[in-house]
């Protein structure tokens, strides 16, 4: 009986010990790999360089990784009409300190990413977005209006063989002075990209406010 | 070799005790029904160590016996073992008359009733078990899709690799699964979490329906499934067995191999096992198309060493699994509009081809199992057993390939699990039997990378009572458990960014009664009536954030309370010469029934919009009936016929609950052909499943309409191939023999492809005995 009573004890004493380890008190940071808080668009009039328009769409995230409310409040391009402009995407991580730039990542791998642009509200005849810029899949028309007149073109290619465009620069031409949204949209194609909208996943899809006058 | 010399020199001295007329022979014949004589079949008288195999007419002959009364043992592989008491005073014949287990063993064993000597069992619930060769026959398999082929038992999948076994329609956290006698414990909460066990080690494993909390602990509100490994050996010798699988779709390759032995001697009681399996798979393929990325590779281990005396015994365990497997890559949706998408195609958009590699995402789990376990036997006082286990469970979920190039994962979650057991199994009457137990647990999780679960420590106590009280054809068994559980999390404020510790404590009394009546010998009738319980698990009160490759974003709830299940299950079970059957039916009362109820809202983020869900509490009712019966339409020729059918309530919102087991029917026919030549016990079978189309379910709760019914056709062949003095078992099945296009309402990825297609197997089973061999040459060096 002294026997089983000693064994019970050292079986205790295991416990204890093993028990006293608490490596779950100390709470490891979130590092959330894909983070990926804030878009910019910043357009440049071709005619006149000092005739810039910067939009910022942003979403930072809680100690735990979790989307804090998206911030548009500087997500709007005022353009003005019949003008065509150079365009920039930047794209941040603001959860690193420094912010990581994105967009830098993303230029390094562009055979595995594709930008759509999607102006909206669109007409089911005339679709006002370019031959190279697809439209996205399962956007609403309208039929009555009234439409955005925004043209966007991808100007940027990456090193596939051809090579398929990109779109972290591109061309933005706006027609007669109309309001609506332009639909951002970042699809992440590895190892599948075709130029077409359907492979892959989206890593970024967000939305702008666009007035132009 | 050393074996060798030992068991000749047991011989020996054996035949020097020196009793004057150790000269009596033993001969005879072993053969089977039609008169089939057995070759390579063992002959063994168990007190003298003394044992031959049978020559190729099936004869055989052990000389030099001393007279007493032995216990003689003949063996042949697929065969029922013959067990007789045999005094010997002069020369004696006998012949042996072999029953193919075939003939004996249901599809799935139906109750046992030799199983009411076992006091530390519940025998009032349902409880189905699989082994010999029905666990053969799912060799190769996980354990998820292992037991499917029991009546009530299905699995929820996460495409082809990932499967997770469902009793009653309750899975993850409501069901326990004790492996070798230890609750497993890992991230069992995630559907997408399968467990980590090994089918390998197991000769048996059992499913007990029906809440079982008594006797095994909180949790167990849908059922136990017990992963059960034969006892070591406790006759001297080596010997072992290997397994190999191969299987045509997905290139699967497995193997398994046992070595076991005892010693002999001064080490008399000493007894150990090496085990060790391999499984390896590619990208499967359904009708049309392979998946992506649904490979897998496992390596798993285990080891045994135990010492057993009359009084006391004492056992160390210990096993290792691990795994890597890949996430079919068609399910990583980005939000709700691409799943919407993906909802849309008939197929994958992305074409993929066979290969073994394991792209991303894919998971990398570990989980170690050490196990310390001992007995004492009493004269006075009964048995008292103490089992103490720690469990490591590591888990790391890779994810595509991030932004900044980082190769981390995107999630590690690590859980320690410390459990104790004390039972004491009180000396029996003839009337009653019974035990007390104590249970212990400690856990302790931590988190790296993303947050989805918080870090947490938990404690949880147990102590019950059973006790089973036995007169003529009555057998009536109560119990009562109280329960204590303490949980801590750890865990940053969002606001402050300092470390909070949200607190809980449940504590529960929980009961069951039951009873088994002999409405005749082989008709009997059993009930159960028992209540269980469960707390909230930390991903139910505390998680938040996006559900991978389901599009949805789940929200924990920190205010939740425990479950509590009051299940009623009654069973008719009929065991005659041509018809055998089984009838269950229960009733699952389950309030503050935890479930993610869909918000139909959407939370905005980067990625787009996804759908929320809360965990809520809501009052359920599982109900339901499992069905077996089989009819022998000739000695040779069986045809068996399974049913399963689940009518699971959301009693607060007077509607279906969402991801309930559709209704599902196998019927089929089994031909045992016999003996040709050197190929013995020839069987075929055909099996037909059908699952019907899941009309049961609420509105709104799902992205897309339940899939449609499908019918599989399944064949298998199986037989004992003896080739010289060695057998083989072999089995050759075709499953989805017409390559079946069609999708499971219980498959996570049924938004994006088919399931699997059409898939032909091979089996091999080669059982080895180095015990059997040192006889025969035994037999051959005194003649």
């Amino acid at each position: 009986m002294s026997k089983f009573k000693n064994q019970l004890m050292v079986c205790a004493a295991v416990l204890m010990l093993a028990a006293c380890n608490k490596k779950e008190k100390a709470v490891a940071p979130t590092i959330s790999n894909e983070a990926l808080t804030t878009v910019q668009l910043v357009l440049i009039n071709t005619a006149s360089p000092f005739d810039k328009d910067t939009a910022t769409w942003q979403q930072l995230l809680d100690v735990n990784g979790n989307p804090l409310p998206e911030d548009t409040s500087k997500a709007i391009l005022n353009l003005h009409a019949g003008t065509t402009y150079t365009a920039q995407v930047l794209m941040y991580d603001k959860t690193q300190t420094p912010a990581t730039n994105v967009s830098d990542e993303i230029k390094q791998r562009a055979n595995y990413h594709l930008f759509f642009f999607q102006p909206t509200p669109i007409s089911p005849s005339n679709y006002v977005i370019s031959t190279t810029t697809t439209n996205i899949p399962g956007t609403v028309t309208s039929a009555s209006g009234p439409y955005l007149n925004l043209t966007v073109n991808r100007t940027d290619y990456d090193t596939n063989n051809p090579p398929m465009q990109v779109g972290l620069t591109d061309n933005f031409v706006t027609g007669a002075a109309s309001d609506g949204h332009l639909r951002v949209v970042m699809r992440h194609q590895p190892n599948v990209k075709n130029g077409t909208y359907d492979p892959g996943s989206s890593d970024a899809d967000i939305s702008f406010r666009v007035h132009i006058y | 070799m050393l074996l060798l010399v030992l068991s000749l020199k047991g011989f020996s001295q054996q035949d020097s005790i020196g009793r004057k007329s150790c000269a009596i022979i033993f001969k005879g014949k072993v053969y089977a029904a039609g008169n089939d004589s057995l070759p390579y079949a063992t002959v063994e008288i168990k007190e003298i160590n003394k044992g031959v195999v049978t020559d190729e007419q099936g004869n055989f002959l052990i000389k030099n016996i001393c007279p007493g009364t032995y216990t003689v043992e003949c063996n042949y592989l697929g065969f029922k073992s013959i067990v007789k008491q045999i005094t010997f005073n002069k020369n004696i014949s006998y012949d042996f008359l072999m029953m193919s287990e075939d003939i004996q063993v249901q599809e799935v064993e139906i109750r046992d009733t030799k199983r009411k000597e076992e006091k530390n069992e519940m025998i009032s619930q349902q409880r189905s078990e699989l082994k010999g060769k029905d666990l053969d026959r799912t060799r190769g398999l996980s354990l998820g899709e292992s037991l499917k082929s029991i009546p009530g038992v299905n699995s929820i999948q996460t495409g082809p690799s990932i499967s997770k076994p469902i009793i009653h329609g309750l899975h993850s956290n409501r069901i326990l699964i004790l492996n070798n006698g230890v609750r497993q414990e890992s991230q069992q909460w995630g559907s997408e979490h399968a467990p980590e066990i090994d089918p390998f080690i197991a000769t048996k494993i059992s499913v007990i329906k029906g809440a079982s909390s008594i006797r095994y602990g909180s949790d167990a509100i849908g059922g136990v499934i017990l992963v059960e490994p034969k006892a070591l050996l406790s006759e001297p010798g080596v010997k072992g067995e290997l397994n190999l699988v191969g299987m045509s779709n997905s290139r699967l390759g497995a193997s398994s191999a046992i070595v076991e032995g005892a010693f002999d001697k001064k080490l008399k009681g000493l007894s150990w096992r090496l085990q060790g399996t391999a499984r390896r798979a590619g990208n499967s393929k359904t009708s049309g198309y392979y998946m992506e990325n649904t490979g897998f590779r496992e390596e798993n281990f285990s080891s045994a060493l135990a010492y057993n005396k009359e009084r006391f015994g004492a056992e160390l365990y210990f096993s290792r699994f691990n795994t890597s497997l890949g996430i079919f890559t068609g399910s990583q949706v980005g939000n709700i509009t691409d799943l919407q998408q993906a909802l849309q195609n008939t197929r994958p958009s992305t074409p993929s081809y066979f290969t073994y590699k394991i792209g991303r995402p894919n998971q990398q789990v570990t989980h170690d199992l050490f196990k310390a376990k001992s007995f004492w036997k009493f004269k006075e006082a009964g048995k008292l057993e103490f089992i103490f286990a720690r469990q490591q469970n590591k888990r790391y979920e890779y994810d595509h390939i991030p932004f900044n190039g980082s190769t981390n994962p995107a999630l590690y979650l690590q859980i320690i699990t410390h459990t104790t057991d004390l039972t004491w199994y009180h000396k029996s009457t003839k009337k009653i039997s019974g035990s007390i137990g104590l249970n212990g647990i400690t856990q302790g999780n931590v988190r790296a990378f993303e947050f989805l679960i918080p870090n947490f420590r938990n404690y949880g106590a147990g102590i019950f009572v059973i006790e089973k009280w036995k007169k003529n054809r009555l057998t009536i068994e109560g119990g009562v458990r109280y329960d204590y559980r303490w949980l801590r999390a750890y865990m940053l404020d969002n606001n402050t960014a300092k470390i909070v510790t949200p607190t809980y404590q449940f504590n529960n009394v929980t009961g069951t009664l039951g009873m088994l009546y002999y409405l005749r010998e082989n008709l009997t009738f059993t009930s159960n009536l028992g209540t269980a319980w469960r707390s909230p698990t930390v991903s139910e009160l505390f998680s938040n954030g996006v559900h991978q490759g389901a599009a949805s974003y789940d929200i924990g709830n920190p205010n939740l309370k425990s479950e509590r299940a009051y299940n009623f299950n009654a069973a008719i079970n009929y065991s005659g010469k041509k018809i055998n059957g089984e009838i269950g039916f229960y009733n699952n009362q389950i309030n503050n029934y935890i479930y993610s109820k869909p918000d139909l809202q959407f939370i905005h983020t980067v990625r787009g919009a996804f759908p929320t869900f809360t965990y809520t509490q809501v009052n359920t009712r599982f109900r339901g009936v499992d069905l077996l019966a089989s009819y022998k339409i000739r000695d040779s020729l069986t045809f068996t016929s399974k049913a399963a059918m689940i009518w699971a309530y959301n009693q607060t919102i007077q509607d279906y609950l969402v991801f309930t087991p559709a209704n599902r029917f196998e019927n089929s026919l089994k031909y045992n052909v016999g003996s040709l030549g050197k190929i013995k016990s020839i069987y075929f079978n055909l099996t037909n499943i059908y699952v019907a189309h899941q009309r049961r379910v609420p509105p709104n709760s799902d992205y897309t309409n339940p899939p449609a019914a499908y019918t599989l056709f399944n064949a298998d062949l199986g037989f004992d191939l003896v080739i010289g003095r060695q057998v083989l078992n072999v089995n050759f099945s075709a499953t989805n023999i017409l390559n079946a296009s069609y999708r499971d309402y219980l498959n996570r990825f049924r938004y994006f492809t088919n399931d699997v297609g059409r898939n032909f197997i091979i089996r091999l089973k080669v059982p080895f005995n180095l015990l059997q061999k040192i006889f025969f040459n035994e037999n051959n060096v005194k003649q």
